[in-house]
């Protein structure tokens, strides 16, 4: 009997605190937290960094057993595709002069066209199956802030959500808490592309509006609106349209241009857009 | 002193599991899924070390990983302080002796620590909901963890039996007395 009732005791004690704990923990965001952070971090990170180090070196040496074959065939192919880039590179020149005076003509400042940003290597990717986050190996200490944009060499990647002094971390796009708003470069229709658990290397893009005619194909990129993302980043591209019965319900995948399964090295943009 | 140091090496083994965690598993995955090598593990403590080391270090090593890689604090301790509770419960009334047993527990851990979870961060984090997909990644996930159950098996009853020397020698004798 005196058992019984001092386990009911213990167990009463125990809900009140988890309750208790359970407020305290969701009224704090992590970037609250960075203190704590940094603490943290000093256990892990000095031998994940390491450990990233050793794989990168390990998946570079790779190639050195590639047989021949494989590498002529390969270098073939990156020939032809170089004669390719180096056309649409003149033709892009071309439209870049075009676009420069009549630039000139209407008076547009460009403010987005350069962006000064900090090389970063990823040295830690998410251990859940329902998140996607990374950490990058540069701090406050090489001037990151919250909310600092970050992109790879083919598009956007995420921001920053909160920093010790020498590594960030990251919330990517593909994140199922992450909602972008963008534009459709083709149509300059605003939409919202949103990460999703079906795949690590699509997007759903929501409210679409009902006028806006949605191609396979066309390009998305950053609207500027919400103030985290800069103007005109590319997002990646629109591979299906899924028209529902109720037209203001359609939604399209937009696939990423990053590729996230991959992604070894960022850029973060320091410079306040 | 044996506990104190029993405690140090379960601590210095989730690193090692939080490491291969982040590095071998995010590359060696089913279908893109990884396993849940901590549910494991503080379910392990639970079962063979008893509630009260399960409740601790299942919530001071998931708060750990939230600060580290989470975007919410604490969650993570919660859930994983209710698995080593859990445990505790699963010891009196199941027997730890056999494979289908642990697995079946296993199991029914990661589903309430997943969906705890997941939950959490609907509310939380206005995440949309997607269940089939939810569902989908779910089951992969617990039938990794089941894989490396059966393959570990042997280990972890060794393991966890000079664990259950350590820190249950009186309550083995009062429980069938």
């Amino acid at each position: 009997m005196y058992k019984n009732k001092k386990k009911g005791i213990v167990g009463i004690i125990v809900t009140v605190l988890i309750l208790i704990l359970l407020v305290v923990f969701t009224n704090s965001n992590v970037d609250q937290m960075s203190y704590i952070e940094n603490i943290a971090n000093i256990f892990v990170m000095p031998i994940q960094n390491g450990i990233t180090y050793l794989k990168n070196k390990l998946s570079g040496n790779d190639a050195f057993f590639a047989d021949m074959d494989t590498l002529k065939a390969e270098n073939e192919e990156l020939k032809q595709k170089n004669s390719e880039l180096e056309q649409s590179l003149r033709e892009l020149e071309i439209i870049k002069a075009e676009n420069e005076t009549l630039k000139e003509y209407v008076n547009l400042k460009d403010k987005y066209s350069d962006y000064t940003t900090i090389p970063a290597d990823v040295i830690n990717r998410d251990i859940s199956n329902y998140s996607s986050t990374i950490i990058i190996n540069v701090g406050s200490d090489d001037g990151i802030k919250e909310e600092m944009t970050v992109i790879a060499d083919s598009g956007l990647v995420g921001h920053v959500i909160s920093v010790t002094p020498t590594t960030a971390k990251v919330q990517t796009i593909v994140d199922t808490a992450t909602a972008v708003t963008s534009t459709i470069s083709t149509t300059d229709d605003t939409i919202v592309v949103q990460g999703t658990l079906e795949d690590k290397t699509t997007l759903r893009a929501t409210f679409i509006p009902t006028d806006a005619i949605v191609l396979q194909g066309d390009s998305v990129e950053t609207s500027g609106i919400g103030g985290i993302y800069p103007k005109g980043i590319h997002i990646g591209t629109i591979k299906e349209v899924v028209n529902t019965s109720n037209i203001t319900d359609r939604y399209a995948i937009v696939e990423t241009a990053v590729d996230f399964t991959k992604l070894n090295t960022v850029l973060v943009i320091t410079n306040d857009a | 002193m044996k506990k104190i140091l029993a405690i140090l090496i379960l601590i210095l083994s989730f690193f090692i599991l939080y490491f291969l965690q982040a590095n071998f598993f995010t590359w060696f995955t089913i279908a893109g899924v990884q396993p849940n090598l901590f549910v494991l593990f503080i379910l392990f403590v639970g079962l063979f070390a008893g509630k009260k080391l399960g409740l601790i270090l299942g919530i001071i090593l998931g708060f750990y990983m939230d600060v580290i890689i989470g975007r919410q604090i604490g969650i993570s301790g919660i859930m994983l302080g209710i698995i080593g509770l859990i445990g505790e419960y699963l010891d009196k009334n199941f027997s730890k002796e056999s494979r289908v047993t642990i697995m079946l527990m296993l199991a029914g851990c990661t589903i309430i620590y997943e969906v705890g979870c997941y939950v959490f961060n609907v509310i939380t984090l206005s995440v949309n909901i997607e269940v089939l997909y939810f569902i989908r990644i779910l089951c992969i996930e617990v039938i990794y963890n089941l894989i490396l159950v059966i393959v570990l098996y042997p280990l972890l009853q060794k393991l966890g039996h000079v664990l259950e020397e350590t820190f249950k020698t009186k309550n083995i004798l009062t429980r069938y007395f």
